[in-house]
């Protein structure tokens, strides 16, 4: 459905991108991983049509997007796409209702209706009884999950997902992972989601491991591409001994 | 592990059966292995030999399985002995893992692309593990969660080895 | 402290920098402002001259020094709004002082340092500025324009500076640094009635002074001057307070009212922090208050057969200065947009990122000018001409005609007022593009 073709993209003397090539099928979980500066959040904006690579393509059901125009650009990311970062993105004057409602606004539906889906989406994300608190109120996992309502509320095909988790501890995070994965199956939404945590990266059917700007590997549920022959059971195969 | 004091914690709420005990084992540590009958009884006998259990009730026509066992004065003493006591942080690095990594780079052979793999197959068990703990009891889940940051120490290792390995080779090609 | 206070000023980011060019400008031009007022009270009163008896005739020359000296209203505006640009920069450098052992205090003292130099070199120039022309108007018009005693200048730099310090001290109160280096802003109060009594009481000095000028009760001039700048600064606080309730509730009414994205995000971004908006939006609404009461004066005195052409050349000047006030206390508030756009860059950039077209994000920056500013310069207009009306209507001369020229007179300087704050809007969205870049996107 989504699909990168050779990417290349530099800032000044730095290659972020050195040719990653990479496919995002229907309702897939894929997870972007790899150490910092890998190239992760560069790959993330280029897909979602944020910047666009100075070489390679980006292609959404086969139609170019990297070559659209600004405003061609927005509409498709609207239309298509959420995002999700790890901080900051909702607006701080608006209860997190209001910040869910808000895309829907943008997409000229009205403001009751848009109201009552969002509240039914806090709802499913179990944090209904933040709807009326503003951002500043809410704890960092309450912020992510309504974060994710309002990735989810315009009804996207992918939603992108920058380190979800990065400002939360492993709890919080695994909340935020448990509903952000859980509404993305039930919707078949597929979900690409830029981590450097294994636990995170776990959650996804696929991992595409970025070094240096370039793809390293990839593993999917059944096997990698490295062709691994597993010995034995691993040390930490359910029994541990100390 | 001392599976010794895993039964006579499990008989502290009430008198059991052999069979009884296996089954709770079994059910309240999930990501163990699971206990072998046989070493059950064993087990049920060396504690009644050192006085910290006691058989309670033999069952008509029984054999061993329709024995149970009841925990003594002596037994509740030992188990709370044991709670109290720290486990000793594990004093030497006895894993395969590390050694396969270490002879790997001393050979100066392919460490990285083992690594490599070694990283898809422990994400690959880091799947089924968070698969597994959407649907399960909270025991395990708890066993899942084990499970899981011991195999995330072990991939943060294996990046970092991986880090170190890119830096090595830096210093030699230099 | 000294030394750390200097550090801190050499450490400054290009932002700063621009910020503290933007108070001196300020500075600058309140203390040119009030120099030349002074000045002109001291041109020999009832001198022949023909042309120009603007400013030796008594009543208009009274006239004249009390436009110069309101104009330093928006001037103040201008650099105190300038003083607040970049907080977010400067809070978390008094924040790094404060995790370095300094006390609340001492981090205030800071602040003030840094404003009360701004204030200084800026009040300098604008001194030298006036010197300057005061020389040549002195050379040219002896027999007229007198030197302004260099007491007089003192005098003014001093007040400046002071008022610099003072506002320096007085912006460090909202923010609580934690050693622990948490920046946190305590939420200021809202107005209470309390405040009404501000505005009163400003008013009454004001007028004391201006009335009772030459016979004032304590200090004679000198006290009537500090009676005026008193009641001044009072009334500017009280009408702050009062455009703080009136902007909040309007603010708070739209936005459970609006069906668009664009009000609703202004609504709430407003109502957020009406405050700013009416230290940004006194001025506009003063400047809309004197053109709507001129207004409707102008009206009385344009139908009546006494009309001069002295007249018509005063309220053209008045006219002019106003225009002067509007164009200041625009600038106070583009400051104050730029301010507020830093705070939203990354809500707004993801926003953008996520399918939001630039120019929905555009129309949110000119509603929130529309709803601030048009409560605010509506009661000013109404305000403004009611008052000379009721004063007036008994008087001869008010036919339909005079109502009608002050109705559309006062209609159209709260358009102006309005219109001013939406211009200012739409030229914050270049800065606006600038925030919605990718860039900012990016965590770290
Ligand atoms: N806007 C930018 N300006 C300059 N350098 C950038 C910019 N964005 C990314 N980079 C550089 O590109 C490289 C990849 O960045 P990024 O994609 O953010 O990595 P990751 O998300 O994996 O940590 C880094 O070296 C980073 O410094
Ligand atoms: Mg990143």
């Amino acid at each position: 459905m989504l699909e990168a073709r050779a990417l290349r993209k530099t800032f000044g003397r730095t290659t972020a991108l050195d040719g990653v090539s990479l496919e995002i099928g229907e309702g897939e979980i894929v997870a972007i991983t790899g150490p910092s500066g890998s190239g992760k959040s560069t790959a993330l904006h280029c897909l979602a049509g944020v910047i666009r690579p100075e070489s390679g393509e980006v292609r959404l059901d086969g139609r170019r997007v990297d070559t659209l125009g600004e405003d061609a650009r927005t509409r498709l990311r609207r239309e298509n796409f959420g995002i999700v970062f790890q901080f900051g993105q909702l607006v701080p004057e608006l209860s997190a209702v209001e910040n869910v409602a808000l895309p829907l606004l943008f997409n000229r539906h009205g403001r009751q209706e848009s109201s009552r889906a969002a509240r039914s989406w806090l709802e499913r994300l179990d944090v209904a009884g933040c709807a009326d608190l503003r951002p500043g109120e809410l704890s960092g996992g309450q912020l992510q999950r309504v974060a994710v309502a309002r990735a989810l509320a315009v009804g996207p095909r992918v939603i992108f997902a920058d380190e979800p988790t990065g400002a939360l501890d492993s709890l919080a995070g695994e909340q935020v992972m448990d509903a952000l994965v859980g509404t993305a199956r039930e919707s078949r939404t597929a979900l690409v989601v830029v981590t450097h945590d294994n636990r995170v990266a776990a959650y996804a059917d696929r991992e595409i491991v970025l070094r240096d700007g370039a793809v390293a590997g990839t593993s999917t549920a059944g096997a990698s591409t490295a062709g691994a022959s597993v010995a034995g059971p691993s040390a930490a195969d359910g029994e541990v001994t100390a | 592990m001392s599976i010794r004091h895993v039964l006579l914690g499990l008989l502290a709420e009430r008198p059991k059966h052999g069979y009884e005990l296996k089954k709770e084992h079994d059910h309240h540590l999930p990501g163990a292995r699971p206990l072998a009958y046989g070493q059950v009884y064993a087990t049920l006998q060396r504690l009644e030999r050192d006085g910290f259990a006691e058989v309670a009730e033999i069952a008509q026509g029984g054999g061993p399985e329709r024995t149970a066992y009841a925990i003594t004065g002596e037994g509740r003493a030992e188990l709370e002995r044991w709670l109290a006591e720290v486990e000793e942080p594990a004093p030497y690095v006895a894993s395969p893992l590390f050694s396969r990594v270490v002879v790997a780079t001393v050979t100066g052979g392919a460490a990285d692309g083992y690594l490599l793999r070694q990283r898809a197959a422990h994400l690959a068990r880091m799947r089924e593990l968070t698969a597994e703990k959407r649907s399960g009891s909270p025991a395990r889940v708890l066993a899942a969660d084990y499970a899981l940051q011991h195999l995330d120490a072990d991939l943060r290792w294996i990046e970092t080895a991986m880090e170190r390995l890119a830096d090595l080779r830096g210093e030699i090609d230099a | 402290m000294i030394t750390v206070m200097r550090m801190m000023v050499r450490g400054r980011s290009p932002r700063e920098r621009a910020r503290a060019r933007l108070m001196s400008a300020g500075a600058a031009l309140a203390t040119f402002l009030l120099c030349t007022a002074a000045n002109l009270l001291s041109f020999r009163i009832d001198a022949p001259h023909d042309r120009l008896w603007v400013f030796t005739e008594h009543e208009p020359r009274l006239l004249a020094a009390l436009t110069l000296t309101l104009l330093v209203v928006p001037a103040t505006v201008f650099t105190y709004q300038a003083s607040r640009l970049a907080t977010a920069t400067r809070e978390r450098r008094l924040a790094a002082l404060r995790l370095a052992g300094a006390t609340p205090y001492e981090t205030r003292l800071v602040g003030a340092y840094e404003v009360g130099r701004q204030a200084l070199l800026g009040g300098l120039l604008g001194g030298v500025a006036h010197l300057a022309v005061n020389v040549a108007l002195w050379r040219s018009l002896d027999g007229v324009v007198p030197l302004l005693s260099p007491m007089w200048t003192l005098v003014v730099l001093a007040a400046v500076v002071l008022i610099g310090v003072g506002s320096g001290l007085a912006a460090g109160r909202h923010v609580v640094a934690s050693p622990l280096g948490l920046v946190r802003r305590a939420r200021p109060r809202g107005p209470r009635a309390v405040d009404l009594l501000l505005v009163g009481l400003g008013v009454a000095l004001f007028a004391a002074g201006f009335i009772g000028k030459g016979r004032f009760p304590v200090g004679g001039p000198y006290g009537a001057a500090l009676s005026v700048t008193v009641g001044a600064v009072l009334l500017l606080f009280g009408l702050v307070l009062a455009a703080t309730w009136l902007i909040g509730a309007v603010a708070r009414r739209a936005g459970r009212t609006a069906a668009a994205p664009e009000t609703l995000l202004a609504a709430r971004i407003v109502q957020a922090d009406p405050r700013a908006w009416a230290r940004a939006l006194t001025v506009v609404g003063l400047t809309v208050f004197f053109g709507s009461a001129v207004g409707a004066q102008q009206g009385d005195i344009l139908f009546s057969p006494w009309l001069t052409t002295s007249k018509v050349v005063a309220y053209l000047l008045i006219d002019l200065a106003l225009l002067l006030a509007l164009v200041t206390s625009a600038a106070a508030l583009a400051v104050h947009q730029a301010e507020a756009l830093l705070d939203h860059r990354r809500s707004f950039a993801v926003l953008a990122a996520s399918g939001v077209p630039a120019s929905a994000l555009g129309r949110v920056l000119t509603r929130q000018a529309l709803i601030a500013a048009s409560p605010v310069c509506l009661v000013a207009a109404v305000a403004g001409a009611g008052i000379i009306i009721l004063t007036t209507a008994d008087a001869p001369g008010w036919s339909p005609g005079t109502f009608t020229f002050a109705a559309v007179r006062a209609a159209v300087t709260a358009g102006i007022g309005v219109l001013a704050a939406v211009l200012v809007a739409r030229v914050s969205r270049r800065t606006l593009r600038g925030a919605l870049r990718p860039e900012e996107l990016r965590a770290g």
